[in-house]
């Protein structure tokens, strides 16, 4: 029942912004383009009766082509589940940042920014955060070289004061 | 010369520091004793665990899975079993299902053991911290004598476990079982019914509910602030919409509230263990799986209750033998933010107490 107005507001909101509404595994899965993504957010946040307002995740995901940005929402007061999914461009990948809408979203995407270099436009801090700040690559790309031998030569050098 | 008024300076704290509870790094900006702000710095436990994933196939990624939150192993690993039966569509026979709620609320009760054991020494309890740990040493002696290895104990399998548990385990449990009364009323008595503790952590710390749920706080901590929530209820995977137990929840908010949950969900975790251990049938312990995993393309997203939090596992398959992502979303990591949001103000000493109501685990937090 509940699942059925989720489908019919997120219908009516892929027609809004061209995006396309798929089912996988009992979960409402929507696809846009980068630049619609905090537009669909805040209106997934309020959906009336059905509002998706916790990102459970927020993860990158490379597809050889482009990126993904995936955002895996729930609520904390109901059984409704959507996935997101905005695709951006892997010359230039920018998107809009999450965190006005979640302050939490703040360390999931310095991760994906991390793990594969994806700019998150209107994000405070966006500094790398498992990897030291001198690193170079995104490891999770699928074209990053593992090259053992030249890595675990590299040192990292310490900043003074550090 | 004299220095009028106080001026802002930074320490570090970490990553070797005893009570971050592993290799956490704080810089900390304080203002005489008390803090202003806290930066955390993770990253010195990166293992990578998600790109090994892609060179690794399914069955072969099970053991990493222990190594997240290595106080706790067996629910990590059933979260990432879960996620591939379900893209595969396997069913798990029922004695498996029971071993499976079995091993994971026991690792609860251990992780939950630990948490309140080494919050009291970060206050210098020695007592609690000595009889946690000795009432946590029988559910690693159970886990022993089942896996062979007391906390990453790699037991869950793709479709089940990977034996049956011994003979004795099954007495033992219920010995153990029997006994939990008795020590969650020692537990009261000594730490949590202490005055000393008490001043020491009641209302400190506070983190209200919309910040909590603004900041994407899971788990036990965002039960202790007022919003009751377990995805074990929620959304039950398993078998666990056949137990009959609630969910916990306080408004207190503070370091005591997030320490004092954890002792009553030990409670609501014995009322599972009993009832599986009243119900378990006799039978197979794992279905019959093909010998090489290979589900078909789609994507699935599975979410258990970790007790540090909660777990996601995003899996997404290209059809082949090897994973094309595997995204780990734990609730440690997410749960870090909640540390400069709420201990503005209070002392270095408070700092520790608050970090250690927060039941981070590295292995968790930086994967």
């Amino acid at each position: 029942m509940l699942n059925e107005i989720l489908r019919v507001r997120v219908s009516e909101l892929a027609d809004k912004v061209t995006g396309q509404v798929e089912e996988s595994l009992g979960v409402l899965e929507l696809t846009i383009n980068y630049p619609y993504v905090l537009e669909v957010l805040t209106c997934v946040k309020n959906f009336p009766d059905v509002p998706c307002d916790f990102l459970h995740d927020l993860a990158g995901m490379d597809l050889e082509d482009h990126f993904e940005v995936v955002y895996q929402l729930s609520s904390l007061r109901g059984p409704q589940r959507l996935r997101i999914i905005a695709t951006v461009e892997r010359e230039n990948p920018v998107i809009d940042s999450a965190t006005p809408l979640w302050k939490g979203a703040d360390f999931l995407e310095r991760e994906a920014f991390d793990m594969f270099g994806i700019q998150f436009r209107g994000h405070p801090n966006l500094k790398r955060i498992y990897m030291w700040d001198d690193f170079e690559g995104y490891p999770l790309r699928k074209d990053y070289v593992i090259d053992s031998h030249e890595r675990r030569a590299m040192m990292r050098v310490r900043k003074e004061g550090e | 010369m004299i220095i009028d008024g106080t001026q802002e300076y930074s320490v570090n704290m970490g990553p070797q520091h005893p009570s971050t509870h592993g290799v956490f790094r704080m810089v900390v900006h304080l203002d005489g004793e008390v803090v202003t702000n806290v930066e955390p710095k993770i990253g010195y436990l990166h293992r990578g665990l998600e790109k090994m994933a892609e060179s690794r196939t399914y069955n072969q990624f099970v053991p990493y899975t222990d190594r997240l939150d290595y106080l706790a192993g067996p629910h990590n690993s059933l979260g990432y079993v879960q996620a591939v039966e379900k893209l595969m569509g396997i069913e798990v026979p029922e004695r498996a299902e029971y071993l499976r709620v079995i091993f994971a609320e026991l690792g609860r009760v251990a992780s939950h053991l630990f948490m309140i054991a080494s919050g009291s020494l970060d206050i210098c309890g020695w007592t609690p911290w000595s009889y946690c740990t000795r009432d946590r040493e029988r559910i690693l002696d159970l886990f022993e004598m089942t896996a062979g290895n007391r906390m990453t104990l790699n037991y869950f399998r793709i479709g089940g476990v990977s034996h049956d548990v011994p003979d004795e385990f099954m007495p033992a449990l219920k010995s153990f079982l029997d006994d939990m009364p008795e020590m969650i009323e020692e537990y009261y008595g000594i730490f949590f019914g202490n005055e000393i503790a008490q001043s020491r952590m009641k209302s400190v710390g506070i983190l209200p509910k919309e910040l909590a749920e603004n900041l994407l706080i899971t788990g036990a901590n965002l039960r202790a602030s007022g919003v009751q929530y377990d995805v074990r209820k929620a959304e039950p995977y398993g078998i666990y919409n056949r137990f009959n137990f609630n969910v916990p929840v306080l408004y207190g908010c503070d370091t005591y509230d997030r320490h004092f949950i954890r002792l009553l969900e030990i409670q609501e975790s014995r009322k599972i263990l009993q009832q599986a251990l009243r119900d378990i049938p006799e039978g197979p312990v794992v279905a019959k799986v093909p010998k090489v995993i290979k589900p078909q393309v789609g994507k699935v997203y599975h979410r258990v209750e970790n007790p540090k939090g909660e777990m996601g596992w995003y899996i997404v398959s290209n059809g082949t033998t090897k994973p094309a992502r595997v995204r780990i979303r734990t609730g440690a990591f997410v749960n870090v933010q909640m540390l400069p949001a709420i201990v503005t103000g209070w002392k270095i000493q408070d700092l520790v107490t608050i970090f250690a109501s927060m039941d981070l685990v590295l292995g968790e937090v930086d994967k």
